[in-house]
């Protein structure tokens, strides 16, 4: 039962989630890759999505995944049932457990073994950021590379055009103009608008 | 304090949810005006308490913040009213959004416009990793620690849950060896505050 499945994972990634929105993205990834509920391109196109719409990142991404898994299956109210699963379940350990913690909140800031086991959580959590990182350079420079199984010989395509423009965004995400940084949605909107142009209009590909 | 009745709370973290993208540090920074400032439904301090606690439990900041801001004002109903606000502008946004993704992906002018928007995601996890690494602290477990789940989860296949877990494990056994050899001092949790009242500061974090 797809719902039941979905509900399941998402209830583990709520559970597993510290630290936030970009620390499910690790967990996300391979979930969706277990049971190939979507592509890797949908899925990474979709966190570019979630950047540019309003609400928590990875509510954002639970009802997106929990739509396309159910809309595949069942199609539109499949859809609208999947988000409900998805979402509910990746909200519902955080619930009970931000219930309990409230009620008991001096114990719980003061105890060593749950700061202990936060100080050894938050490094593995960085890890596994880059580790997603990497995973989404690879595949917009190397696309169709898995780095779980790399290949002898190099058969795919280097996207050079990619390469450029990430090392362009890079600096453009650190600038700040009259100290305001520049907001991801406009760059995400003008990657849209050079992507159509290079890609598209130009058709350079890799 | 004053009562808060279960429809201001839907309402104002309804209204944060439509209204703040990325989600996150951005989303407390608009909760700390409003709730703290405007409204005097809690304290600054209580504020504080609260991120230390959406911090340190699993789930997804802002939601966990409005979770324990609904249950501080009207217990469990409360709690739950208040997820249910923060959650309910995305999900109806992105349940909408998804279809229309799934008629166009096939187009390829919106392929050309993702394959140019996945370079910009790069860029915003890279943000995303820098930002969660000057938050860590800078000793010898994180370093190793980091590099470690880097490497199992990027080259292998093994679930990143047992990963966390197994860096839950690691932190209590160094936090017990510790408080052994330094008389019960408290790690951590002066840390943990630092973080949280800095980024209240900057509060033009994206995620």
């Amino acid at each position: 039962m797809i719902y039941l499945l979905l509900f399941w994972e998402y209830f583990k990634i709520g559970l597993f989630t510290i630290g936030g929105g970009y620390a499910m993205l690790p967990m996300v990834i391979q979930v969706v890759e277990k049971h190939q509920w979507l592509t890797t391109d949908q899925l990474y196109n979709f966190i570019g999505v979630a950047e540019s719409t309003p609400g928590p990142f990875a509510i954002n991404l639970a009802t997106f995944v929990g739509t396309m898994v159910g809309n595949e299956q069942f199609g539109f109210w499949g859809g609208v049932l999947g988000a409900v699963v998805a979402t509910f379940a990746v909200v519902l350990p955080s619930l009970v457990i931000i219930v309990i913690v409230s009620k008991l909140l001096e114990q719980f800031k003061s105890s060593k073994y749950v700061q202990g086991a936060l100080y050894g959580i938050r490094p593995v959590v960085v890890g596994l950021v880059l580790s997603a990182m990497i995973g989404i350079a690879t595949n917009v420079v190397l696309p169709n590379v898995d780095l779980t199984n790399i290949p002898s010989s190099n058969v795919t395509p280097f996207n050079w055009v990619s390469l450029v423009m990430m090392c362009a965004f890079l600096p453009l995400s650190r600038l700040k103009i009259k100290g305001k940084k520049v907001h991801p949605i406009f760059m995400i909107l003008l990657s849209a608008g050079l992507g159509v142009l290079l890609f598209g209009v130009c058709n350079i590909s890799g | 304090m004053k009562k808060t009745s279960l429809w201001q709370l839907f309402a104002v973290f309804f209204r944060t949810g439509l209204f703040t993208f990325g989600g996150g540090y951005a989303m407390i920074a608009i909760l700390q005006e409003e709730l703290v400032n405007n409204r005097k439904w809690i304290t600054n301090n209580d504020m504080l308490d609260m991120i230390v606690v959406a911090e340190s439990t699993p789930g997804v900041i802002a939601v966990n913040t409005a979770t324990s801001v609904g249950y501080k004002q009207r217990g469990v109903l409360g709690a739950i009213i208040a997820t249910l606000g923060v959650i309910l502008p995305s999900f109806l946004i992105v349940s909408a959004l998804s279809y229309v993704i799934s008629a166009f992906q096939s187009n390829i002018w919106y392929q050309s416009a993702f394959k140019g928007i996945q370079a910009c995601v790069t860029v915003l996890v890279v943000n995303a990793f820098t930002k969660m690494f000057k938050q860590i602290q800078q000793d010898v477990y994180n370093y190793l620690a980091l590099v470690v789940a880097f490497a199992v989860a990027t080259f292998t296949n093994f679930n990143v849950i047992f990963l966390i877990l197994s860096g839950a494990v690691c932190g209590l056994i160094i936090t017990l060896i510790k408080s052994k050899s330094t008389d019960d001092k408290p790690l951590v949790v002066a840390d943990t505050q630092d973080i949280a009242s800095q980024d209240d500061q900057t509060g033009e974090v994206d995620q």
